[in-house]
């Protein structure tokens, strides 16, 4: 009946999968517009909630994969802080940012290698893996930071996250254009690779996907690993915000990089994800937590609100699911 | 089929605009002419030390034509969230910003970025390694670390071992202190042993507490404890508590709350450095608003340090510094 009337609109088919976040920021956006007319959608501002949303954002590429394939990943906020450490410690030692940058990715990317290989090869569940990672990375961040922040010159990655005029491209920070483009280019290989489909597979049904010859074990390394360097490159652009390392940062962002998955569609049982819904539901708590910031609503109700989003948006969820299926 | 799916979100936020409406008007200028809209960020909300602050800063509101918005970072002793409330009300263009920062070099970039857009920044509580603020309105730290090392040693007549636990990596305010203790106990009183001086309790009470639980295991001989701040101090009274100890060590803590108070007079803290942090919320907003008036304002303004004891904690003056009443100041 009027399947017909959707279908006609020409970009129905691209939005539908992603039509429960993209409403949410929308409300989000008119509430906080309504209230705060001024400021709200200004350029400034909204240049400053994109610079807030590069860390989560930038977590939640990785965290899509990890979760699509029904796994799960609690250690990306300390993975995050052990990031940041390490290329504060680089920096420190005087070497170049580009070495820096390396170093913090490299640093989640073998975070997410021993994650993948204990979940794949030791056959431990990815919760209680990725709850052993949280802690070793955290404490190795203490440990090599000497349980301070180290203060070290960051060079540009500073600048990659400046919403200064100098540092901008086409009126956004550098780091929020590399974060779109990343997030396109997973977005591609989530979708259109084999990585990506045998991820789905996975996430779906691991023994059909092992009987229909995918390589679970390998498939599954590889996700972690993705993952970590996501956490990586987040501690990297962590540092650069900070212009510190900081051994405490991002203690239970790793909730908020699930929450912005979550609200972006992905599906805890695995089989469903899509990064642009991630990047939805981060841009919807970056623009949640700045709104009650302009129009002063304490930080309590914030949390409600955040709380009350994630159950909602799984419910909405659930519901279009039995509705489809009946 | 879709969009009547999509309709409990809407109302969840048709009732957040409701939620939102009404915060908004309880916390909005309660002067009648406010002329200055300012933010005032602490470095958490939960403290009863940050709540006094917040009193002060109201006091200050009802009295000068200015209106405040108190707003702490989401996650308490977060950086990056202090940066992103920083952030956000440089975007919402306030007149001026006051802060407490949770880091003396993390939040430079971001309150030099609101002083180039015509912000300034009155500094309270907590330094930073940045002068172009207004004021720097504060504890001095290190004598309140001085002040607690000659009680302490003097508690235990001059000789014995002591040990301190610390606050959190990075947190300035207490690190002077830790660091005003540390210096007096060893230039002023030889025969005092610091047996542990370097251990982080962590951000919340609840890891201090279980810190402190583990620093009283393993140093069964100790004469006196300091701790440098509220949520370390409280810990380490549980921790006593527990473990049958409270009352036997010298103990002389930071900050007062009710709880600590009980401690103070059960003979169970034998001192308390008390700073005026209601006075630190006022100046800091009366010297914005001199500030922001064209008036000069001093670059640094002391609210200084009292030592409670249990003899003087009832006393007018004492009393002063640790009753503030929140019902009075915040609703």
């Amino acid at each position: 009946m009027n399947a017909s009337t959707r279908s006609s609109l020409p970009l129905w088919p691209a939005i539908r999968p992603i039509a429960g976040p993209l409403l949410g920021l929308l409300l989000v956006l008119g509430l906080f517009w309504f209230l705060e007319p001024d400021a709200f959608l200004s350029a400034r501002n909204l240049r400053t909630v994109s610079v807030q949303t590069v860390i989560v954002g930038l977590g939640a590429i990785g965290m899509t994969f990890v979760i699509a394939s029904g796994g799960i990943d609690l250690s990306i906020g300390s993975v995050i802080a052990l990031a940041s450490v390490v290329a504060a410690a680089v920096a420190k030692a005087g070497y170049d940012p580009m070495l820096c940058a390396m170093a913090g990715v490299a640093t989640g990317a073998v975070c997410g290698l021993v994650n993948g290989l204990v979940i794949a090869r030791l056959g431990v569940i990815p919760f209680i893996a990725t709850l052993g990672m949280m802690g070793v990375a955290r404490g190795v961040a203490k440990w090599l930071a000497s349980e301070q922040k180290i203060d070290a010159p960051a060079g540009w990655l500073e600048n990659l996250m400046s919403k200064a005029e100098d540092y901008r491209i086409l009126g956004l920070p550098q780091a929020v254009w590399l974060t779109l483009l990343l997030a396109i280019l997973l977005g591609l290989v989530l979708r259109h690779t084999v990585l990506g489909s045998h991820t789905l597979a996975i996430g779906s049904n691991e023994d059909t996907a092992r009987l229909c010859g995918v390589r679970v074990g390998r498939t599954k390394i590889w996700i972690y690993v993705l993952c970590g360097i996501f956490g990586g490159l987040a501690g990297v652009m962590t540092f650069g915000r900070l212009t510190v390392g900081d051994p405490t940062t991002a203690i239970g962002e790793e909730l908020d990089v699930i929450a912005a998955v979550v609200i972006g569609g992905a599906s805890l049982a695995g089989g469903e994800g899509r990064i642009a819904g991630s990047i939805l539901g981060a841009l919807l708590m970056a623009f949640l937590a700045n709104g009650c910031n302009l129009t002063g609503v304490p930080n309590y109700v914030q949390e409600i609100l955040i709380g009350v989003i994630i159950v909602a948006a799984v419910a909405v969820d659930r519901y279009r699911h039995r509705t489809m299926e009946a | 089929m879709i969009p009547r799916s999509l309709l409990p979100l809407a109302l969840l936020f048709g009732s957040l605009a409701l939620t939102a409406c009404g915060s908004g008007d309880a916390e909005g200028g309660s002067s009648e002419e406010a002329k200055y809209e300012l933010a005032v960020i602490p470095k958490g909300t939960s403290h009863e030390f940050w709540k006094s602050v917040h009193s002060g800063a109201r006091k200050a509101e009802m009295e000068l034509p200015v209106s405040i918005t108190w707003m702490g970072p989401s996650k308490e002793d977060d950086r990056i969230a202090q940066i992103e409330v920083v952030d956000n009300f440089i975007s919402k263009g306030v007149d001026g910003i006051v802060i407490s920062p949770l880091d003396d070099t993390a939040l430079v970039p971001v309150l030099k970025e609101a002083k180039a857009e015509g912000i300034p920044v009155v500094v309270v509580d907590s330094g930073v390694n940045w002068d172009g603020y207004e004021s720097f309105v504060a504890t001095d730290n290190r004598q309140g670390g001085v002040v607690a090392a000659r009680h302490l040693a003097e508690l235990i007549g001059g000789e014995g071992k002591v040990m301190m636990m610390r606050y959190f990596e990075g947190s300035a305010s207490t690190s002077k202190r830790e660091i005003g203790f540390l210096d007096t106990i060893r230039d002023e009183f030889p025969k005092v042993e610091v047996v542990s001086g370097n251990q982080f309790g962590g951000a919340t009470s609840d890891e201090c507490y279980q810190t402190a639980e583990n620093l009283l295991i393993n140093h069964q001989e100790i004469d006196g404890i300091f701790c440098a701040c509220e949520p370390t101090t409280f810990g380490m009274l549980r921790a006593l508590q527990d473990s049958d100890r409270a009352g036997k060590v010298r103990f002389v803590g930071f900050d007062a709350t009710d709880k600590l108070l009980e401690g103070l007079r059960a003979g169970e803290i034998d001192g308390l450095v008390l700073q005026d942090p209601f006075r630190m919320g006022e100046l800091a907003v009366q010297r914005m608003v001199e500030h922001l008036e064209g008036k000069p304002v001093d670059k640094f303004v002391d609210t200084g340090v009292t030592v409670a004891t249990q003899e003087n904690v009832d006393t007018e003056a004492i009393r002063a510094l640790w009753n503030v009443d929140f019902d009075k100041w915040l609703k």
